[in-house]
């Protein structure tokens, strides 16, 4: 049984079909990538999925259950986590009361639970700084905090959207790991990345989507051959 | 240590005081107290990012509760007063249905022409008395100051625990997150209109209770003064003086603003509006977070300053 399964998702805005008819399941303690040109539809498919927005058409099983209809906190709960590309701190608190709030309401765990929970999750991304205030924080830390917040609500599907953009080359390397040692856990996880070497090194299959349909699919190392992948990346008519 | 020492005395002040003071400094505390209730009700809304206009109007709405069932069903005063709280929060329930989808400067408009609906409707009715509105034949404990500061009192402490409980449980969380991004906050798994609801409700039911009170005070209502926008304004500007997000910036604020405005009034009976609206636009010009933050920075860096490790707040 895969963890998560879409059946001919669509997702038009205006008469833009951004995502059409897409089909695809990760399973747990998979690492699935997700790539394809800017525009393709990668953010909306995590939109969708995470209920930040509604679908047009088709379903989502999430663990078997039909969550196409629930609100995001709800999904949430039920097990969905996301990172959003552009991070989106809450700067009114410190670095571990971000991370707290997956936990609080992600799992509906008290303060006190929920602020332990919240530690041992600093202690596995190797944040040290928990009590600073949001904009005293390096880009890497801030990127934690989206990692950090999502896996408080102890996820069983996580979405990481570009999380190493931006990074240095030592930085990309420690979050590698750190996504490396969540499949140990049997998370399924979904990784949307420009960065063809994290794709490379942390995936064991990827989902090519140009224009909102999957085009290519397979191991990165056959995908990344292909010719019609090469010509959606550069840009070629067809 | 000191803070709880600190508690202890403004509380024993707040006790001992009427049997010190005379009527009129009872009647300006009392005042204060009201104003400092809708203050920090109007501020826990805006805790969550929403800029609510509607405090008059609930404040009304509880008033108008409170005298009704005094007036037709002979109900005890004080009972009257659970009775317009009740009666707010069920209106803001209703209509939280419908105006809490809206957001920002709409949200504002919107609870601000409903209380101007409930103005209308007021002086449109039998039941409300018209434009001329309803008078009971005495205030509540007789008229006694020192009961009804003693009541205000017991009510404006009440309001206070509620916004330290907000504070300092996951309620906080939840709102603060709303309020500084609501699409983190709900795919962190936070029901966000279930939150803006139950804040909706605990301030509007606030404010009916002391809009109950205040009319039991005097023994009527009446449309315009009942719906006033003083019960919307002052609070506001009380809450900017002191400092928005906090329990302590609206009791600060409604005693500066509160207390400099009944001085104003005796020193100079014409002009004392226009001194008071200078002191709210140069504070708020010059003190944009208000008068408590920077007030408690400096107390605390002075503490800390032997640490090392202290960095100062900028």
């Amino acid at each position: 049984m895969p963890n998560l399964q879409t059946n001919n998702l669509v997702k038009k805005f205006g008469g833009l079909t951004a995502v059409n008819n897409l089909s695809f399941s990760v399973d747990s303690g998979e690492i699935l990538g997700i790539i394809g040109p800017n525009g393709a539809g990668k953010t909306t498919v995590i939109n969708l999925i995470a209920g930040t927005l509604p679908v047009t058409d088709g379903e989502i099983l999430f663990k078997n259950e039909n969550i196409t209809k629930l609100p995001s906190h709800i999904r949430n709960q039920k097990g969905v986590a996301r990172t959003f590309q552009t991070v989106r701190p809450l700067e009114d608190f410190t670095a571990i009361e971000n991370i707290m709030v997956g936990s609080l309401f992600g799992q509906k765990k008290g303060l006190e639970e929920g602020r332990e929970y919240a530690k041992e999750i600093c202690d596995f991304l190797n944040f040290e700084n928990i009590n600073k205030p949001v904009d005293e924080l390096t880009v890497l830390e801030l990127k934690k905090i989206e990692i950090g917040r999502a896996l408080a609500s102890n996820p069983d599907l996580l979405f990481l959207d570009e999380v190493m953009a931006g990074l240095n080359s030592e930085e990309t390397w420690e979050l590698i790991e750190i996504v490396k040692k969540l499949r140990e856990r049997n998370m399924a996880i979904c990784v949307v990345e420009h960065i063809m070497k994290v794709v490379k090194e942390l995936t064991s299959r990827v989902i090519v989507l140009d224009r909102g349909e999957i085009i290519a699919q397979g191991p990165y190392e056959e995908v990344s051959q292909q010719e019609q992948v090469i010509a959606a990346y550069l840009g070629e008519d067809d | 240590m000191n803070k709880n020492y600190l508690i202890l005395i403004l509380l024993a002040i707040a006790l001992i005081f009427p049997l010190v003071f005379g009527s009129y400094f009872i009647h300006v505390i009392t005042t204060v107290l009201v104003f400092l209730s809708l203050s920090l009700s109007w501020d826990m809304m805006l805790r969550t990012g929403q800029l609510s206009f509607g405090t008059a109007g609930f404040f009304g709405l509880g008033a108008y509760m409170s005298i009704i069932v005094v007036l037709n069903l002979g109900w005890n005063p004080l009972f009257s007063l659970l009775i317009g709280g009740i009666f707010a929060g069920l209106i803001a329930f209703l209509l939280g249905f419908i105006v809490l989808r809206l957001r920002e400067i709409y949200f504002a408009i919107t609870t601000l022409a409903l209380t101007n609906v409930f103005l209308v409707i007021s002086e449109n009715l039998s039941i409300t008395g018209g434009s001329s509105g309803l008078t009971l034949s005495t205030a509540i404990f007789n008229g006694s100051s020192v009961k009804i500061y003693y009541l205000i009192l017991f009510l404006t402490l009440v309001v206070i625990g509620i916004s330290e409980y907000f504070k300092r449980s996951k309620i906080h969380f939840a709102i603060n997150s709303i309020r500084n991004d609501e699409i983190t906050a709900e795919s962190s798994g936070i029901n966000v209109f279930k939150y803006l609801l139950l804040v909706f409700v605990v301030t509007s039911g606030i404010q009916g209770v002391i809009g109950a009170a205040y009319a039991q005070q005097y023994a009527f209502v009446e449309p315009t003064s009942t719906f006033s926008l003083n019960f919307l304004l002052l609070p506001i500007a009380m809450a900017l003086v002191g400092g928005i997000y906090s329990t302590n910036g609206p009791i600060i604020g409604a005693f500066i603003l509160g207390i400099s405005s009944e001085y104003l009034k005796l020193i100079m009976p014409y002009g004392h509006l226009i001194v008071y609206g200078l002191i709210i636009v140069v504070v708020v010009l010059f003190m944009p977070q208000g008068v408590y933050k920077p007030l408690k920075n400096k107390f605390s860096n002075k503490n800390i300053r032997g640490d090392s490790n202290a960095k100062p707040s900028n």
